[in-house]
């Protein structure tokens, strides 16, 4: 079973004084020339707190922002005015710089840190109010130094001074006199990278519900070195930072690999949660005070702020998994290898196209890449160009080489797969990282399917080789492998089913329900019973309108992964697929479709049920179904349409009818023998139909037999509900809980994503626009839709062709109103208090009857 | 251009003679082309390294002007230059560095 990524943090904490002391542009300016014009306006150049904390590529790094979001503002950014203040975002926070300092005081065990008695006690009553800190950990303000003996510390024993509003508010001494390991310059950031890691991983638990027992390991992934000089890089800052986050049960270890060093970091733990080693590891960075306002001469020269002005820090757990994160797939990890060579074709063909390869997969796979996701900001301005647009370029460019996408489909390539980017210029902090966190509710949300994690490391920096080094790992959806392995997870997966309003009573539910947890299938009953068996759970409801609004709650929050009920007002487009066993020889079949309107064209709507019924059957388990069509009102068109898809690469197997003549247009006889899998007709058929094949045995009123009319389906319609009639039996029932898992395990929403590439890559949309106009209404006039309003009402009674216009005759009165679907045909939706007047003007115009 | 970089480039021309050197740049863009060319041939425009002040004159190109690409075997640069062809703005670069040339090369 592949690991998951089961939570992010990501903090940045702003540091305006340390650019001008410590970051190496200015050190390095200040050693050759301390008189400066540079250094001498720097100060005026540096953003306040505030005015970094609302900057927009800040808000995105700790998650207020999407990258998506973040597109929409014109660049750059620096420029634009923004209206978040926060603090604390989705991901983590920015620190300002005081509090900041007094993190690092905490952070320091050896009574390296002093800080002054008056600042010392202003940092202290600000981290008392800090959720995450720990009051145990302010006993390090109790003393405060005076500022002579400090400043004595800086001009006679080499200590870093610590500064504050441009004033010395503090010092790190040296750990030893001579020893050039232990230097004060070298303390200092190795603190710096400390407290910003310990702040991340802080975040990380506190943003993700995680237990801090659970974590046994921790990979420290950043680029300092800790050591003395007898072991200069001896390191540990893993356990250093876990022991100031109290993740007592933890050990752990640093990966170094320059900018690569996260991504390497995040392969190691994916793998070792995989192999059962640990079941939690945790990866994670603090950030380097060294290259704060690293471009601050060129931002400064054009009269920008020194944008470079805040450490970064990141933090991710790595889980064992559990049936709903998103999985890392070590089985496409790109390696950047000693033959490998330096030319960008080569680096990045092995990070990318080759690893997908091995796995059958082209570049076009890949939903989004994540690669050196720096801010352009601060690069443009300095020369170094966009960076990850310059990567996009370059994998599209190896995309176009390989032929996967045209040349002139570059541009589009990087928009489709690309992101802009948003990270600090804090080396391994950009570098594939940034966007795990919105990756990983992405994918949760089923928006996007795989994001690749590409990490970049230029190894020639530290002199020992002029290899270049990289490495990349693919993340994706669940796929729910876990269930074959424990039996444990099928419990994980609740259906909800609601018992009221059967016609033979709610027991009938509950039986079926029964049966269902004896298959190992988690149910969640909402009825008015309530009952507890092992797998069955009720949730009480009021009545049957609160059952459903329980039952949608549950959806909507994750607490259960699908639904059968009776009654359901799907959108227009969404129609039922329904699940019979056929007479002849007990084969089933799938009626597309049972219920609901897939298209107000026949034609067209017979043509997505073919598919809405290929997506159901392959996602509950038949791999090849043959789909054949009934002869009804439309079946020829319907075949035409369909030979055509096919013709255009779409794969889907024709049925043969038994009849004499062949041919894939169904008849009667073809019914009873389940001649086709997919067997596809207008809904209002298969309505009848599905009835038929599941109530014969029994004379009609009891609904015994098959898996009742199935999920609705719809392209983007991510919800899971079957639709079961109120006559079903207990038999019946049980088969519609089957038939639910079973698309829960196949990955349904995965399959009919798709599947619908797949047939809109044929050119569905043309050949749906292309078929003959069904005799419509005059389009409605342009109306001004009223302001929206919750809808809880519906009219029934509307002809389906007259729908749209009766909703837009409401608007037009100032009513707003939605369009839906009822049990028995189309309804109009409107909020409680206009239900009358809705109703009044409706009938006057004769969309509805006399009540 | 870095330092170091400048100090080489310096210390190679003193050693062979500026007029038997050319310098080949890999910038991902005409500013920063124009700017390393600059360094090379009319001195740091910074004054940050060795080579301010220092007007070497030398012959610079940028790896996907033309007259590197001639240079080159057509297989071993398609396998290590083409893809970036589709990368680059290749005409910004050649104008950047054409106008340097102009200016301040002295072979």
């Amino acid at each position: 079973m592949y690991s998951v990524l089961k939570g992010a943090g990501y903090i940045l904490a702003h540091v305006p004084d340390m650019v001008i002391h410590n970051g190496t542009t200015q050190t390095t300016q200040r050693a050759m020339d301390p008189d400066s014009e540079y250094l001498r306006n720097l100060g005026q150049s540096l953003r306040t707190y505030e005015e970094s904390r609302a900057y927009l590529p800040n808000q995105t790094y700790i998650g207020n922002v999407t990258p998506e979001e973040l597109a929409g503002y014109a660049q750059p950014w620096h420029e634009q005015a923004s209206r978040f203040q926060e603090r604390e975002g989705r991901f983590g926070e920015i620190m300002p710089e005081d509090e900041f300092i007094g993190l690092i005081a905490i952070c320091d065990v050896f009574d390296l840190v002093k800080l002054e008695a008056q600042f010392a006690a202003s940092v202290k009553q600000k981290l008392e109010a800090h959720k995450l800190i720990d009051s145990s950990q302010l006993s390090v303000f109790e003393k405060g130094d005076d500022l002579a003996g400090i400043q004595q510390l800086i001009a006679e024993e080499h200590a870093e001074a610590l500064y504050y509003q441009g004033q010395a508010v503090g010092c790190i001494k040296a750990a030893h006199d001579i020893d050039q390991s232990l230097s004060a310059h070298v303390i200092f950031e190795n603190l710096v990278s400390k407290a910003s890691c310990v702040l991340s991983i802080l975040h990380l638990i506190d943003k993700n519900n995680i237990n801090k027992e659970d974590i046994e390991y921790v990979i420290e992934c950043s680029e300092e070195a800790c050591g003395d000089m007898n072991q200069r890089g001896g390191g540990n800052f893993a356990k250093a930072a876990a022991e100031i986050a109290g993740l007592t049960n933890a050990t752990g270890s640093d990966i170094r690999g320059f900018c690569a060093g996260p991504t390497h970091a995040l392969v190691q733990a994916a793998s070792l949660v995989k192999a059962g080693t640990f079941k939690h590891v945790i990866v994670a960075a603090g950030g380097s005070t060294a290259k704060l306002g690293m471009n601050g001469k060129d931002h400064v020269r054009k009269g920008l702020p020194v944008l470079e002005d805040c450490v970064g820090g990141f933090a991710v757990l790595i889980s064992e998994n559990d049936g709903i994160s998103p999985e890392i797939n070590l089985d496409i990890v790109g390696r950047h290898t000693v033959g490998t060579g330096s030319s960008p074709q080569n680096v990045i063909s092995s990070l990318t196209a080759k690893a997908l390869e091995k796995a059958g997969l082209k570049l076009t796979d890949i939903d989004k890449y994540s690669v050196e996701m720096q801010n352009p900001d601060i690069t443009k301005p300095a020369g170094a160009g966009n960076v990850p647009e310059a990567n996009y370029k370059m994998i599209a460019a190896l995309a176009a080489m390989r032929g996967d996408i045209e040349k002139s489909q570059i541009a589009e390539f990087v928009r489709e797969h690309g992101m802009v980017g948003w990270a600090p210029t804090q080396g391994h902090i950009p570098s594939g990282v940034p966007y795990l966190g919105f990756a990983r509710a992405d994918m949760m949300e089923k928006k996007i399917s795989r994001a690749m994690f590409v990490g970049k490391g230029s190894l020639f920096l530290g002199r020992m080789t002029n290899l270049f080094d990289g490495i990349s790992f693919v993340l994706q959806q669940n796929s729910s492998q876990g269930r074959e392995e424990t039996g444990e997870l099928e419990n994980r997966k609740p259906i909800v089913i609601t018992a009221m309003g059967s016609e033979h009573g709610e027991e009938i539910i509950y039986e079926a329900a029964r049966n269902a947890a004896r298959k190992g299938i988690s149910v969640k009953v909402i009825g008015s019973t309530p009952v507890t068996e092992k797998n069955l759970e009720t949730v009480a409801a009021a009545s049957e309108e609160d059952g459903r609004k329980k039952m949608e709650e549950m959806l909507e929050s994750g607490a259960a992964y699908g639904a059968v009920t009776m009654h359901y007002p799907f959108p227009i487009g969404v129609s039922t697929v329904g699940r019979v066993i056929t007479p002849a020889a007990g084969k089933q079949m799938y009626l597309a479709t049972t219920t609901g309107t897939s298209s107000t064209n026949r034609v067209g709507g017979m043509v997505k049920n073919a598919i809405y019924g290929i997506v159901t059957a392959k996602a509950s388990g038949v791999m090849n179904p043959t789909v054949g069509i009934l002869n009804v009102d439309g079946a020829r068109q319907t075949e035409i349409a369909l030979q055509k898809l096919k013709q255009n690469g779409y794969d889907m197997t024709f049925a043969v009818s038994g009849r004499a003549d062949g041919g894939s247009v169904m008849r009667g006889n073809d019914l009873l023998t389940a001649a086709a899998d997919v067997m596809v007709m207008d809904s209002l058929t298969g309505n009848v139909l599905v009835k038929v094949f599941s109530a014969y045995t029994t004379g009609g009123g009891y609904e015994s037999v098959g898996y009742g009319y199935g999920p609705g389906v719809c392209e983007n319609f991510n919800k899971l509900v079957l639709i079961i009639s109120r006559a079903s039996g207990i038999p019946l029932v049980t088969g519609a809980l089957e038939f639910a898992k079973e698309l829960i395990d196949g990955n349904y929403q995965k399959v009919m994503a798709d599947e619908f590439a797949k047939a809109k890559k044929a050119g569905l949309d043309d050949i749906l626009k292309g078929l003959k106009q069904s005799k419509s209404a005059a389009a409605p006039p342009e109306v001004k839709v009223p302001p929206k309003e919750v809808v809880t009402e519906e009219i029934l009674g509307i002809e389906i062709m007259d729908l749209e216009e009766a909703v837009a005759c409401l608007w037009a009165v100032g009513i707003y109103a939605e369009s839906g679907m009822g049990c028995t045909g189309p309804v109009v939706l409107v909020a409680e208090v206009k239900l009358a007047k809705a109703k009044e003007i409706l009938t006057e115009k004769k969309y509805i009857g006399q009540e | 251009m870095d330092l170091e970089n400048q100090k080489r480039v310096k210390a190679l021309a003193e050693q062979y003679g500026p007029e038997n050197i050319i310098v080949i740049l890999g910038a991902a863009e005409g500013e920063a082309a124009g700017l390393a060319a600059e360094t090379v041939t009319a001195g740091d425009p910074t004054f940050a390294g060795p080579l301010a002040g220092v007007q070497l004159g030398l012959k610079v190109y940028h790896a996907c002007e033309p007259e590197i690409k001639e240079e080159v075997d057509g297989d071993v640069y398609d396998e290590q230059i083409s893809m970036m062809e589709l990368v680059l703005d290749v005409d910004d670069i050649r104008k950047e560095m054409e106008t340097i040339r102009e200016a301040h090369c002295k072979y």
